[in-house]
């Protein structure tokens, strides 16, 4: 088996339909307020909640991605359980000599194998949810961006790309979830999200620390690895599709960030990032539905 | 009430442990060791080969376990320092160089239609090996001395067999044909033949003999 699988071999069954980040984008179809682009219209309320029209196929689509997305992070914590050697640990029949900045440490290994455990149960937990609200799997198309993006060569930058933007990322979707639960009057939805919730906020905190352990002597690397983050956050942020603004479908989660070791002004940086992606989808779509309209008919 | 202050044997009439064991500290850390590696490896693999096999249920299954390994590595890695191995790296080593063969031949396959060999390499000849090494140890070891030792091979051949249960259902599911089960035997059949050189998880002696 090689080291360092590309996106393109994930191994799904029949079910699964795959679109890119570029296909997704290029969908003219949104419930978005376009007219609001600009900066004087007020925005339109687009959370997701139980009143919004499309609320139920809007959560099960949601749910759907969270499947998909948890597969991926299990894929990507078992990936780095393999991709990297362990520090100080033999590779053939005499102990270990040498070692190379790639290399990780034992109780790394054992977080992220802890790691496949939480989100094989995820997993399990997204099927039967699924189930519940009705969706089949491979109803919607799954963007493997979560893996293609987070997986970097270097498992520094993989921490700070899968532990915390990514589970950051599952910390804002389960919050979101689990309000849309406790508003619907879904306890069952409700408590499976809380659950999830609780593994995400030790994930986050588990990328944390070790980023912090990794790179205590090396702030060259740290900030390497800080600037990825932000580059996969901005990616995460899916043309606004989560910020603190009522527009974007997904909240931030400020209160489980923090106690997951996120600072104040690092939610803030992810805020400002999302609120300009949503503006910048807003005026593309716009520009795309303007451009059809006057194109020849034909 | 009984009167509290009258003599009683120190053991019980049923504890029926006795003090001679098969291991002196030193062989037995180097077990360890050895028990360390290749449950690290194993838990290694699993995790690399879940992005790999397209069955759903599979894929949650290896996560499962890819954790389940860890943990007996961890629990072998604790144990080191307390068999007076104070830098657990230098014995966390492989038996021989064929068990490294080993790894890397289970370890192989790759490609999406090749779960019945990743299958069979883990659950048909590598955790079969595991459950051998750790009940020989669990047989012969000091009941008295070696406590720790016996309490976390218990707790790990508990799971030994649940992961092995799973994984063999989970194989008699996916082989339908007589193809596949011919793929099943002839890989299982390669493995075993590294593993006979290699002489089980600890080397020769593994199961005694020596």
């Amino acid at each position: 088996m090689r080291k360092f699988l590309p996106v393109d071999d994930l191994a799904r069954d029949e079910r699964f339909a795959a679109i890119t980040m570029k296909e997704r984008f290029a969908d003219q179809r949104t419930a978005l307020n376009i007219d609001g682009a600009a900066q004087d219209k007020p925005r339109t309320k687009f959370r997701l909640t139980p009143e919004r029209r499309d609320a139920s196929d809007g959560a099960r689509g949601l749910m759907h991605g969270i499947f998909v997305g948890e597969i991926q992070a299990l894929e990507g914590a078992g990936r780095t359980c393999f991709d990297f050697e362990t520090a100080g640990v033999a590779k053939t029949g005499t102990a270990a000599t040498e070692s190379s900045d790639m290399d990780v440490p034992f109780a790394l290994k054992l977080d992220m194998a802890r790691q496949c455990w939480d989100e094989a149960r995820h997993v399990e937990i997204s099927v039967k949810l699924s189930d519940w609200m009705g969706t089949e799997i491979g109803q919607y198309a799954e963007n493997t961006v979560l893996f293609a993006a987070a997986c970097s060569n270097d498992p520094v930058l993989r921490l700070a790309g899968v532990n915390r933007a990514l589970e950051g990322l599952a910390i804002d979707v389960f919050t979101t979830m689990k309000e849309f639960g406790d508003l619907a009057g879904d306890p069952y939805l409700e408590f499976c999200e809380d659950w999830m919730l609780a593994d995400e906020v030790t994930h986050v905190r588990m990328g944390s620390d070790w980023l912090r352990k990794v790179t205590e002597h090396d702030p060259e690397r740290r900030k390497k690895a800080l600037d990825f983050q932000g580059v996969v956050d901005k990616l995460f942020s899916y043309g606004g599709t989560r910020s603190d603004s009522d527009e974007s479908p997904i909240g931030l989660a400020r209160r489980f960030r923090s106690l997951a070791g996120f600072t104040d002004d690092e939610v803030e940086a992810i805020n400002e990032v999302s609120i300009q992606a949503l503006d910048e989808r807003k005026a593309r779509i716009a520009g795309a539905r303007a451009a059809a309209d006057h194109a020849p008919a034909g | 009430m009984a009167d509290p202050f009258k003599a009683r044997a120190p053991f019980a009439p049923w504890d029926r442990r006795t003090l001679p064991g098969l291991f002196d500290v030193e062989e037995t850390a180097r077990r360890v060791g050895n028990y360390k590696w290749a449950e690290m490896k194993l838990f290694e693999a699993l995790g690399g080969w879940v992005a790999t096999v397209p069955e759903l249920d599979v894929k949650m299954r290896l996560g499962t376990h890819c954790y389940h390994h860890a943990w007996h590595a961890e629990l072998w890695h604790k144990r080191l320092p307390e068999l007076r191995e104070m830098n657990p790296d230098r014995l966390t080593v492989p038996a021989n160089d064929a068990m490294v063969r080993f790894v890397e031949a289970m370890t192989e396959p790759e490609a999406p239609d090749q779960t019945i060999e990743k299958l069979t390499g883990v659950y048909r000849v590598f955790i079969p090996r595991f459950i051998a090494a750790y009940t020989y140890h669990l047989n012969g070891t000091s009941e008295i001395t070696d406590a720790p030792t016996i309490r976390s091979l218990k707790l790990i051949l508990q799971d030994e067999f649940d992961d092995w249960r799973d994984g063999e259902m989970i194989l008699q599911s996916l082989i339908e044909t007589p193809e596949e089960a011919a793929r099943a035997a002839s890989h299982q059949q390669k493995l075993e033949s590294i593993m006979i050189e290699a002489g089980g998880i600890a080397g020769p002696g593994t199961l005694g003999g020596m």
